[in-house]
């Protein structure tokens, strides 16, 4: 009884939680006049694609929506690779300075964003000035800033992992005759890999999220601009389109809800495994 | 979460300790070499911003004045200290930041317990309260503020009208703050819960099940056995959400845009920059924070970590 009792009262919590989502989505779906409709009610009788046509060729949405999966995916491949390498190096190596360098990664995440916005709109500026692909308004300075970001959290969350890798099996391995090289990418790499997911997802939500730097980087090229500013288009001081909005966030919410979907399992160990570090 | 023991403690924990080193020596240049690529990219795109922005903070600099750029000494600290907009959304970003982190976490804790049990349907309970955790903060910030705050047709509202009460008042002008608290407590406590429920999760059976046949009340194996096992958990989710809200600024800027006593810093600083062009004060601001946030997380993980030293 008492199990029911709990079971009833999560099952409403969570209803609750995920109440908005449910409207977002309805919204989308619903036509105009129902949407600003004073009574609001919690289903339509007449669904419709008329928000979705209107998001995807008004708005462009379809090149934002590309720029925004370019950028994350670039990120979370980087991310991936260059973090990997960085905690094998912290793991398995003792040299000077490793604890100041742990340390360091960690005041580099402290760092909060808006303290280098002023400089790193300089630095992506004179970038520009010699390669134009990583300057102001290209989608390459938000891949940086968006790796720069999310690096120091990957490298430290990955330490766990690598850590939990016996000495053993890299001896084992060299003994065998396996190079540095093999035993990093065919031994070490897969091993890992449950860390990894759990490190792409977070950087893939960081770049697929970001308005600050969408915002202030992408000034003038209106055709690199990525999905969370294409939201604001149909935001107007007099008249806001409700139906469109709703069916952007929708669109927008598709690629993460399905990435999270994809690691779902490995996402709660993967966190496990970063605070055993 | 060895390195912030270690710093919060003092002392260096067991598993920070370096590992035996291998049989074969590697020579020097090969053991570091697989971390260049990440600090050579952190020096040049976090590090050396930094630096300038120290330097700027001291400079006389307006864009739209460039013959009027040079060395200002302190002026600027002094203006963001003795500037009212300034000094209050130094305010906002510290009750902002601190009220979501303890909600989100209490609200978390609360939910990862409930979910640790096993009952039928969980999988799908669990998805549907992560569920807020994956919308874009943008469209987050328009769904609340439009779908459930709106005062002619939002959700809120409508319930109101629907459970028969005719006030129908106009969520965002009356309390902003709490508007933009109670959005990002939405976005957050799924965040909290997952890493709760990671250490929930990853806490031994056996200790629990000795204690209940001891005659351990729940309460009692909650104090003394899971809460002191969750406890560096629950530093991570502090320290993790504490660095992402000190920056929010989508939730700001979409539900408020600023105004009615919300500004929080990352705001302000945007506005100072991009706006007011006035770059010396807006990196004065953002070295303010960074200091700021450093003495903040060192004190309370020194604090938190003390707690629990007595407590156990």
């Amino acid at each position: 009884m008492k199990r029911r009792l709990t079971e009833g009262f999560v099952l409403i919590i969570a209803a609750v939680v995920a109440f908005p989502l449910f409207w977002m989505v309805l919204s989308a779906f619903k036509p105009e006049d129902e949407i600003i409709s004073a009574d609001p009610v919690p289903w339509t009788t007449r669904p419709t694609l008329d928000s979705f046509t209107r998001a995807l060729t008004v708005a462009n949405f379809g090149r934002y929506f590309l720029n925004s999966v370019i950028v994350a995916l670039v990120v979370v491949v980087l991310s991936i690779l260059i973090s990997f390498l960085a905690a094998t190096a912290l793991t398995r190596f003792r040299f000077r300075s490793r604890t100041t360098l742990l340390i360091m990664l960690l005041v580099v995440q402290m760092v909060p964003v808006e303290a280098l916005t002023v400089p790193l709109f300089f630095l992506m500026r004179s970038v520009g000035d010699s390669v134009p692909a990583f300057g102001l308004n290209h989608l390459g300075s938000l891949v940086l800033v968006h790796l720069a970001f999310s690096l120091p959290f990957a490298i430290w969350m990955l330490r766990g992992f690598v850590a939990a890798v016996p000495v053993e099996l890299e001896e084992a391995a060299t003994l065998d005759g396996a190079s540095r090289f093999r035993f990093l990418w065919q031994v070490l790499f897969p091993l890992v890999a449950p860390g990894l997911v759990a490190t792409s997802v977070l950087s893939f939500i960081h770049a697929w999220n970001d308005f600050l730097f969408a915002k202030t980087f992408i000034i003038s090229a209106v055709e690199n601009q990525t999905l969370p500013l294409a939201l604001q288009v149909f935001v107007k001081p007099d008249q806001n389109d409700w139906g469109a909005i709703m069916a952007g966030s929708t669109l927008m919410t598709i690629p993460v809800l399905i990435f999270f979907m994809l690691v779902q399992r490995r996402l709660v160990s993967g966190l496990a495994g970063a605070v055993k570090g | 979460m060895a390195v912030l023991d270690s710093i919060s403690t003092g002392k260096r924990s067991v598993a920070d300790r370096p590992p035996p080193v291998p049989r074969k020596r590697y020579p020097k240049w090969a053991t570091r070499a697989p971390l260049l690529p990440a600090l050579i990219f952190l020096i040049i795109v976090t590090q050396l911003p930094f630096v300038a922005t120290l330097v700027i903070s001291f400079m006389k600099w307006n864009s739209l004045d460039p013959a009027g750029r040079g060395f200002a000494g302190i002026d600027n600290y002094v203006n963001v200290f003795t500037d009212p907009d300034l000094r209050s959304s130094v305010v906002n970003t510290i009750v902002l930041t601190a009220s979501v982190v303890l909600i989100s976490l209490l609200l978390g804790l609360g939910l990862a317990l409930l979910l640790d049990k096993k009952f039928a349907g969980r999988g799908f309970v669990r998805t549907m309260l992560i569920a807020p955790f994956l919308v874009v903060p943008v469209a987050s910030a328009l769904i609340w503020k439009h779908v459930l705050y709106n005062p002619e047709y939002g959700l809120f509202n409508g319930v109101l009208n629907w459970l028969g009460f005719d006030a129908q008042p106009d969520w965002i002008s009356t309390m902003p703050m709490t508007a933009v608290v109670a959005s990002l407590v939405w976005q957050w406590t799924p965040f909290m819960m997952l890493i709760l429920l990671a250490g929930l999760q990853s806490k031994p059976v056996e200790p629990v099940e000795a204690a209940r046949i001891d005659g351990a009340s729940p309460f009692q194996v909650f104090r003394y056995l899971t809460f002191p096992h969750l406890r560096q958990y629950l530093e991570l989710g502090g320290l993790l959400g504490s660095i992402y809200i000190v920056q929010n600024f989508d939730a700001v800027f979409t539900i408020t845009s600023g105004g009615l006593g919300t500004a929080n810093l990352p705001y302000m600083i945007y506005q100072t920059f991009y706006q007011a062009h006035e770059y010396g004060e807006a990196s004065a601001a953002g070295v303010i924070v960074v200091a700021g946030s450093i003495v903040i997380a060192t004190f309370a993980l020194r604090v938190v970590s003390s707690l629990f030293k007595e407590a156990k």
